[in-house]
């Protein structure tokens, strides 16, 4: 992982790019903080933020030309927040008077400015505190300059401010002036020299980011540098020759890390579209009262970019933006002792790349988390428990007790199929009369639509077999259980791969390079990464195309909102299949705020489900939230997620079998075992029915009753402990009798390690009644000698 | 849920009929190794891990060994 051009990224992240506001004020005033301590009422603090960047804040916050105002986003939607107004609020509610300065030794060198006037007195003021010694040359008998002009400001006022001054130690010679004459001699005298006087008889060549004059130690700042009458952009070019002095005189680098410094341009573009428009509050006094001040507060927009936060509720778990997502990713990579606290964070993201499409500038995170779990799988990092489970199931799908690859029925073999009525009636059998022995299509069904949906998918095979050989004689449908690999993609197991994507690989190619039919949205997303050379087609897109199943179906008249699996989400051929299906069965369709290409993931992608269950909750309740109706979804593993969250949610395979029925009745998704043993089942039930093939049941007989109840299976879903393990630990305890036994209640407790899991179940026992009543489970081995 | 203090458990070896007593005991996840006082049967050693224990204390420096 290249950690460097991942900060990289991080750095064009604008979630932290600061306001148009703050970027046009030359000395960047933090308006949000601002208006937030406002807004809270407290204006001593919001005084403080004040402060913090504005020198001299109660003289100029009263006469700043505030040019922040001028492009302040708010200004179409009921007018500019009034800024400079609430600073003078500010400072009439909010002022607290300096502490006694502490008086620190000025040894770092020694500075003369010249012109006692706002920019000369900003400069010394920076200078003091950065611990230089700073005599301040003023031609007449007071400083000030042309604040004095200004009424806005009393003069009691602008003598206290200025009376600070001299109260930190920085001396000032009154009535004197220096002239282009007498400068050297000063040049001569002191480390560095500001010259910060309104009118020079010299015209100097400045440089526009330095403030210097050539190489020399003379900076100019002040309206000789601003050419312009504005307060603030005059305390701003004294700052800035402060830090150039400072600079110079320590020798360090004039220019370095300076590119934002005076007015710049920000990298953020809040977009206004959706803000309801507010007017401005009006004063009813010389100042905003308190309320007033808070009331004007409140429309301040606070702009600052956080659309992918918006969408997507793991970054909002999590309270993170890509930029410091990354900063975190990169300080887990780095971290050689010590805990990798930002593992769950890494594990809790579904890659369902919806941030990428939502961010002004591109940034995706579903790469980079990716290329994280990988990195973390190399090098061992990879928590253990976050996937094991998903990639045990994996394994089991492609076992013998699932995996399945058959070529469409010969015609030899089928031939009892081909009289009459059945050859009349039945397409599917027409279709094996029309066997061609080449298999131009391989239906892939994937394993989670096995597991769920299992009683479809005989149906929709043989629905394939007459819907295509009837237009396309030439290609035979042949069929392919097994799991696509997924699981091990989403857990950053590169290793595991091969696994499923070999064989599939090697199957097309011993099958002639037939086009794959997938009915999974998962699955097509790997098919794409790593088996690009396969021809896919979904199979909406073939339902589409070839025809729907005649099945007795009774025109639905709801309203269904389409919730998009976000694995399609660049699939726009698929979502219109889809949208055509569902409108072609009568239904209505009712479209999300994000939907097709910003679908938003149901909580299984990544995984998320099995390494932090409470963030896939999180995933379907902002899911569900998002409308009223019935959901209608084409992935059976969206299905699963939203049912569970108590949704109503139908696959479009329950539509086009007119299974959307009972709508009173509670939805019920299969277990854990049971979608294994649905596949199993599945395997079962196809080769009898379609290739006349017993198989023997593999499934291990015991000779006790197991009594579990829903309490009990509810548990166990949430432990991810499955129906066989518990059986095997009953059978070993019984068996062998290794358990513990409690003479008060007559239960047992009984536990046997399954590869790299204890299980421990406690039971009660009445001849082969076996009764359950906990279960549960650890990692850590105990080494019983 | 009082079924298993620290030290004392109504638990018994159902194939021993021994009543167990705490124990140093080895256990291991990951990287780490450690000895920590179980209960145990005297004489097969069974080691008995409760509920509370499991999900509590074990889970939890399970998650450390994994995040470290």
């Amino acid at each position: 992982m290249d950690l460097d051009k991942l900060l990289d990224i991080s750095n064009q992240c604008i979630h932290s790019e600061p306001p148009t506001c703050v970027a046009s004020c030359p000395v960047h005033m933090d308006v949000i903080a601002f208006v937030s301590e406002i807004e809270k009422g407290d204006f001593a603090k919001a005084y403080k933020v004040m402060e913090n960047k504005i020198p001299f804040s109660r003289l100029i916050g009263k006469i700043c030309d505030h040019p922040c105002e001028r492009v302040c986003v708010r200004e179409n939607c009921g007018g500019s927040i009034r800024i400079s107004e609430l600073e003078k609020s500010v400072i009439d509610l909010g002022y607290m008077p300096p502490k006694k300065p502490l008086l620190m030794p000025k040894t770092k060198g020694t500075v003369a400015v010249i012109g006692g006037g706002l920019s000369g007195c900003v400069t010394a003021v920076e200078l003091d505190k950065k611990g230089y010694k700073v005599t301040i040359y003023e031609k007449t008998d007071r400083l000030g300059g042309s604040l004095w002009a200004h009424e806005g400001l009393e003069a009691s006022l602008i003598e206290e401010e200025l009376s600070t001054i001299e109260k930190k130690g920085i001396s000032v010679v009154y009535t004197t002036e220096v002239t282009e004459q007498t400068l050297q001699t000063y040049l001569q005298q002191y480390d560095a020299l500001y010259l910060g006087t309104s009118e020079w008889s010299k015209h100097y060549t400045i440089h526009p980011q330095t403030l210097q004059v050539d190489d020399s130690a003379l900076f100019v700042g002040g309206k000789l540098q601003t050419q312009n009458p504005s307060v603030i952009f005059s305390a701003s070019s004294g700052k800035r020759a402060a830090v150039s002095i400072d600079r110079y005189i320590t020798k360090t680098s004039m220019s370095a890390s300076r590119e934002r410094e005076g007015v710049f341009e920000t990298k953020l573009e809040f977009k206004t579209d959706n803000v309801t428009p507010v007017e401005s509050v009006e004063k009813t006094s010389a100042y905003y009262a308190e309320n007033e001040a808070i009331q004007e507060a409140k429309r301040c927009l606070k702009c600052q970019c956080t659309e992918c936060i918006k969408a997507c509720v793991h970054m909002q778990r999590f309270n993170i933006t890509p930029d410091s997502y990354i900063r975190s990713i990169n300080h887990n990579e780095r971290i050689v002792l010590g805990t990798r606290s930002a593992n769950l964070m890494i594990n809790s993201c579904t890659e369902c790349g919806l941030c990428k499409e939502v961010c002004p500038i591109g940034i995706g995170m579903k790469e980079i988390i990716h290329a994280t779990r990988q990195s973390m799988v190399e090098r061992k990092k990879m928590p253990l428990s976050a996937h094991d489970f998903a990639l045990k199931d994996m394994q089991f799908s492609n076992s013998d007790a699932f995996s399945l690859i058959r070529k469409q029925p010969s015609k030899e073999a089928s031939k009892n199929l081909f009289y009459y009525p059945v050859i009349a009636f039945s397409a599917y059998a027409r279709g094996l009369y029309k066997g061609s022995s080449k298999t131009g299509y391989l239906f892939y069904p994937g394993c989670q639509l096995s597991s769920t949906h299992t009683e479809y998918i005989g149906d929709i095979y043989k629905h394939l077999v007459g819907a295509i050989k009837n237009k396309d004689a030439d290609n035979d449908v042949g069929l392919y259980l097994g799991c696509c690999g997924a699981p091990a993609d989403w857990a950053g197991r590169l290793d595991l791969m091969p696994e499923s994507i070999e064989k599939i690989h090697k199957t097309w190619q011993e099958m002639d390079e037939p086009t794959f039919i997938l009915a999974c949205s998962s699955c097509a997303a790997t098919f794409e990464k790593y088996l690009p050379m396969i021809k896919t087609i979904s199979l909406w897109e073939v339902f589409d195309t070839y025809g729907l199943p005649e099945v007795d179906i009774k025109k639905g008249k709801r309203e269904l909102c389409i919730h998009d699996a976000c694995a399609t989400r660049h699939n726009s051929k698929l979502h219109q299949s889809v949208r055509h299906i569902v409108k072609t069965l009568g239904y209505t369709i009712q479209e999300l705020e994000y939907s097709k290409e910003k679908a938003k993931c149901c909580g299984y992608g990544g995984l998320v489900s099995n390494a932090n269950p409470e963030q896939a909750e999180d995933f379907v309740k902002d899911r569900i939230e998002e409308s009223e109706h019935d959901v209608l979804v084409y992935c059976a593993m969206c299905k699963d997620a939203l049912v569970k969250g108590s949704k109503r949610a139908y696959h479009l395979l329950d539509i086009i079998y007119g299974n959307e029925v009972n709508q009173d009745e509670p939805q019920k998704m299969p277990t854990l075992s049971e979608r294994q043993n649905n596949r199993k089942r599945l395997k079962y039930k196809l080769l009898k029915e379609i290739w006349n093939e017993e198989e023997s049941d593999m499934s291990p007989s015991y000779n006790f009753t197991l009594h579990l109840c829903d309490e009990i299976v509810a548990l166990m879903e949430k432990r991810f402990i499955l129906l066989s393990d518990v059986e095997k630990v009953v059978e070993h305890s019984l068996t062998h009798k290794e358990r513990f036994f409690n003479p008060q209640t007559s239960d047992y407790l009984a536990r046997l390690r399954v590869q790299n899991v204890t299980f421990w179940v406690k039971y009660e026992e009445q001849g082969s009644d076996i009764t359950v009543k906990d279960v549960y489970s650890h990692r850590m081995e105990v080494v019983e000698d | 849920m009082n079924e298993q203090t620290n030290t004392t458990t109504v638990w018994m070896c159902d194939k021993c009929q021994k009543a167990l007593m705490s124990q140093k005991v080895k256990v291991r996840y990951l990287e780490g190794n450690f000895e920590v006082e179980l209960l145990k049967c005297p004489e097969c050693n069974m080691v008995f891990i409760g509920e509370d224990l499991a999900l509590g204390k074990i889970l939890e420096v399970e998650k450390s060994l994994e995040d470290k």
